[in-house]
């Protein structure tokens, strides 16, 4: 045998899986086998056992409250250590009753590995698709299945490989990675410790081998940029040190840090601990540090490296896990907490609910407790924050109601701009002029005021359409009018930006500009493009509020998608074209348009009408 | 990094989050191995001098090295020591059994600190490793103003998001050693030279593994008579911690009782 050097780490394992399935089994029949049951504790839980007329029940060492011993099942999640021959272990006992998710989740939320157990007479229940689900939202990818209760379906290989195939099938719908799969009897003992007898077709890793198997990911060795949530600054004789956890990348004396989401920047003076001394602090720990700069900073904020800060959002996806008694309301304000920061929140909007079952989404629906789904949160202060599977512990967020904390989820930046506004500083060295054609005087010949009509719209709203023909109707009523139209800028002065949220936001911008210049020369400027997302809808009009409309070309996604003018969604539909509004994109409807035009069922004739009316009431001069 | 140093970092975050959310907090100091080492984080967390008060709960049973080591260390550490006194036995609910009946001296002492002092949130120094129900324990652990423990209905913590907000009637428990092991506990004293009582070390072929109050508490058979010789004897041993402690043994749910009463 292989001769193993006993280490100190530990690694924390979670046992999850559905109601009864075997998991406080086999965590107590594990102890049992590696000797590590204290003195007196056997006897003590035969005692209890036979009290309730019980054989001897194993679950009893982790069940240790007295409902839970009455009524067999684990309510509450707990912890065990023990070792083995190579390391120590935290075995952790997520509760498998639906009625105790929020119990699971805690105890699941720190583990480095999961096992997913299943009886292996009655095969894949609700949670334990709910539980493999919820590792992947919790952030755990690597799972060792254990197939238990083998002894009732009296150690057929046969059953065994129809279950396995059964998982093996979903966990790859998951994205999940099944290191192993191991047949069991926790009862008995059978491959928890020892290679069964009764199982030989069976030539894998018992259920000890396989975690001393688990390699632990060193999170001090990765590559991550750095990241450190100011937890607080501490006010010390003369010196202010901000203290925090550094949950990735490093740290060092002489480095220039920049803070989100101020932009501020300044370098680290010392870096502060008690009794030592130390140069630079690595993934993990919890530093302190001083600053050259005397500048503002809160909890809250986010420390990084300038040319790898995290992203600046106030829009962004999630995937959620719902906890509350209430239904998730899409009118009321949470608050998330992410990293040492708290926002308040409105979600806008629920893409999907997630039924564990069969992965299928339940559409858009209600939010009810222990649901898992994807919704789109919108913050009035901006975020910063990292994509889940890029950084996890700066992405991960708690949803506090009251006094309550009714959810958890995971962010998803990919649908949406950075708002970090670094390039849009004016360089000093620029001085505007003013004309000296005041802008009244330009407008006084003509028969209207300047303005911007701004639509937004899906694709085959009808946006290009009305825009064209209302053009046509106000140029013949004398009205300098002119179309800014997404596609035509897109082929010259926006030719170099791709569909990407931050290639949509900047298209925006730079039309927003062109509209604003249009019209400080006199013009009524219709701008024709989808702008799906509302913040950038804002900050077109904060160039010129007086003047801008904003119009929303009113169709449902199903009429665009049978219209398909352009054949786009055809492509879409394909996967030829990535990002596309509407289906791989996000559109945000506004919530309180100047003026609706709704396409889905009124005429084309009546709907331009109605624009041209408008225009003449709002920008006209009789 | 080694395993000491995740759990101190782990230990650490907790403190520096519960002074940075809660106001009026304090920390329990039984004088214990466990609770010195509580101290010496408290340190790390706050470069020296801890920003709060510690509590002592005294039943006035402690043995005298204990009352010693108080004295010299509230000097030494420069400490904010605020004394609880616990009321008579006489007091207690007499259907408890007699050492858990002593023991339960301790709650109501420490229900009178919380109302004398209005603190929200108190620090304690338990571990999971220790005893069933406290294995079941959050790090952020809410209660009513009895005290009371609903341990059918903890909320949820996870990803060290750790919950603060409750009503101006709840108090928190906050434990930063929850993770700990007995082991872990004697590993870091060690590679700290974390100071402790001396009845922790064998004389006479006996030695105090957990220290209790005078009157519940018995020694364990041990010749390990410095660090190293605990350590050794922890590896190989089979024992429970609290084996000395003997309220843990009169009833098979009596620490549950105590515990959802208000007991650490």
């Amino acid at each position: 045998m292989r001769k193993v050097k006993f280490s100190h780490e530990t690694v924390r394992v979670v046992i999850v899986g559905h109601v009864d399935h075997g998991k406080s089994t086999l965590i107590g029949r594990l102890i049992f086998e590696l000797d590590q049951i204290q003195d007196g504790r056997y006897e003590e839980l035969k005692k209890v056992s036979d009290k309730r007329g019980m054989v001897f029940e194993w679950a009893f060492l982790m069940d240790a409250l007295q409902t839970e011993r009455d009524q067999g099942i684990t309510i509450d999640t707990t912890q065990i250590f023990f070792k083995t021959k190579k390391r120590n272990y935290v075995f952790v006992d997520a509760p498998g009753h639906k009625e105790f998710l929020r119990n699971m989740i805690t105890g699941a939320s720190s583990a480095d590995i999961a096992f997913l157990i299943v009886d292996a007479e009655e095969g894949i229940k609700e949670q334990t698709k709910k539980h493999g689900y919820l590792l992947k939202l919790l952030g755990i990818s690597k799972v060792i299945v254990v197939l238990n209760k083998m002894d009732k379906i009296k150690y057929s290989e046969d059953r065994f490989n129809l279950v396995q195939d059964d998982i093996k099938g979903y966990l790859n719908l998951l994205n999940v990675n099944a290191q192993v799969i191991i047949p069991i009897s926790a009862r008995d003992g059978e491959n928890v410790n020892n290679k069964s007898k009764k199982m030989k077709w069976y030539k894998g890793l018992n259920i000890v081998e396989s975690l001393d198997d688990y390699r632990v990911d060193d999170l001090s060795s990765s590559f991550a940029p750095l990241r450190l949530p100011v937890q607080d600054v501490y006010k010390l004789r003369d010196k202010r040190i901000i203290v925090g956890k550094i949950e990735s990348g490093k740290l060092k004396n002489n480095d220039e840090v920049f803070f989100s989401p101020s932009n501020a920047k300044a370098k680290v003076k010392t870096i502060e601990l008690w009794n030592s001394k130390k140069k630079s602090v690595n993934t993990g720990e919890c530093v302190g540090f001083t600053i050259d700069q005397d500048i503002f900073v809160e909890r809250g904020n986010i420390v990084s490296f300038g040319q790898s800060a995290p992203k600046l959002v106030n829009t962004f996806e999630a995937s959620i896990f719902w906890l509350s008694d209430n239904p998730l309301n899409l009118e009321k304000k949470y608050t998330i907490k992410l990293t040492t920061a708290e926002y308040k929140v409105n979600f806008e909007k629920i893409n999907k609910v997630i039924i564990t079952n069969d992965l299928s989404k339940k559409g858009v629906n209600d939010i009810l407790r222990n649901d898992v789904a994807e919704v789109t949160i919108s913050s009035q202060l901006l975020v910063p924050v990292d994509n889940f599977y890029d950084n996890p512990s700066t992405s991960r967020f708690s949803i506090i109601e009251g006094f309550e904390v009714v959810g958890g989820g995971i962010v998803n930046t990919d649908n949406y701009p950075n708002q970090r506004k670094l390039t849009n500083k004016t360089n000093e060295n620029i001085v505007p002029i003013s004309s000296k054609i005041s802008e009244v005087d330009r407008t006084a010949k003509q028969k209207h005021r300047p303005g911007i009509i701004w639509f937004t719209g899906l694709s085959g709203s009808g946006k290009s359409t009305i825009a064209k023909e209302v053009e046509k109707r106000m140029f013949s009523k004398g009205f300098n009018v002119f179309i800014l139209d997404g596609d035509n800028l897109r082929s010259g002065l926006n030719k170099d930006l791709d569909f990407s949220p931050e290639g949509r936001m900047e298209n925006i911008r730079r039309t927003a500009e062109v509209a604003a210049l249009f019209s400080s020369a006199g013009f009524l400027v219709i701008t024709s493009l989808i702008s799906p997302y509302k913040s950038e809808r804002k900050k077109a009009r904060m160039i010129r509020p007086e003047i801008f409309k904003e119009i929303y070309i009113k169709a449902s996604l199903k009429v665009c998608m049978q219209r398909d003018i352009k054949g786009l969604y055809a492509k879409a539909s394909s996967g030829e074209i990535k990002n596309f509004t509407g289906l791989s994109a996000p559109y945000e409807v506004p919530d309180s348009p100047d003026l609706i035009l709704e396409t889905d069922n009124i005429s084309i004739e009546k709907t331009i009408d109605k624009l041209e009316n408008y225009i003449i009431k709002e920008f006209g001069v009789l | 990094m080694d395993h000491l140093t995740k759990l101190e970092n782990q230990s650490i975050f907790i403190l520096r989050e519960v002074f940075s959310s809660v106001k009026n907090i304090a920390m329990l100091w039984s004088l214990g191995k466990d609770s010195n080492v509580m101290v010496w984080l408290a340190f790390k967390a706050f470069y020296g001098k801890i920003p709060f008060p510690l509590v002592h709960v005294d039943k006035k049973k402690k043995f005298k090295e204990m009352y010693e080591f108080r004295d010299k260390y509230e000097k030494e550490w420069n400490l904010k020591l605020i004394k609880g006194m616990c009321p008579p036995i006489e007091d207690i609910d007499p259907s408890l059994p007699k050492a858990a009946r002593s023991a339960a001296r301790k709650t109501e002492g420490l229900k009178q600190i919380l109302n004398d002092y209005k603190f929200k949130a108190v620090i304690a120094g338990i571990r999971r490793d220790e005893q069933g129900t406290r294995a079941k324990e959050r790090f952020f652990s809410p209660r009513d103003d009895e005290g009371t423990w609903d341990i059918k209905n903890q909320p949820p913590e996870f990803w060290d998001q750790f919950h603060t907000k409750y009503p101006a009637s709840v108090h928190l428990r906050i434990h930063p050693l929850l993770s700990w092991t007995e082991i872990d506990i004697w590993r870091y004293i060690e590679r700290e030279n974390i100071p402790i009582v001396n009845l922790y070390f064998s004389k006479k072929g006996q030695r105090y593994r957990s220290l209790g109050d005078k009157d519940i508490t018995n020694p364990v058979k041990s010749n390990a008579k410095n660090i190293k010789e605990i350590i050794n004897e922890l590896e190989k041993t089979k024992v429970s911690e609290r084996s000395g402690r003997l309220m843990d043994h009169e009833e098979e749910d009596v620490f549950e009782k105590l515990r959802s009463k208000g007991y650490m």
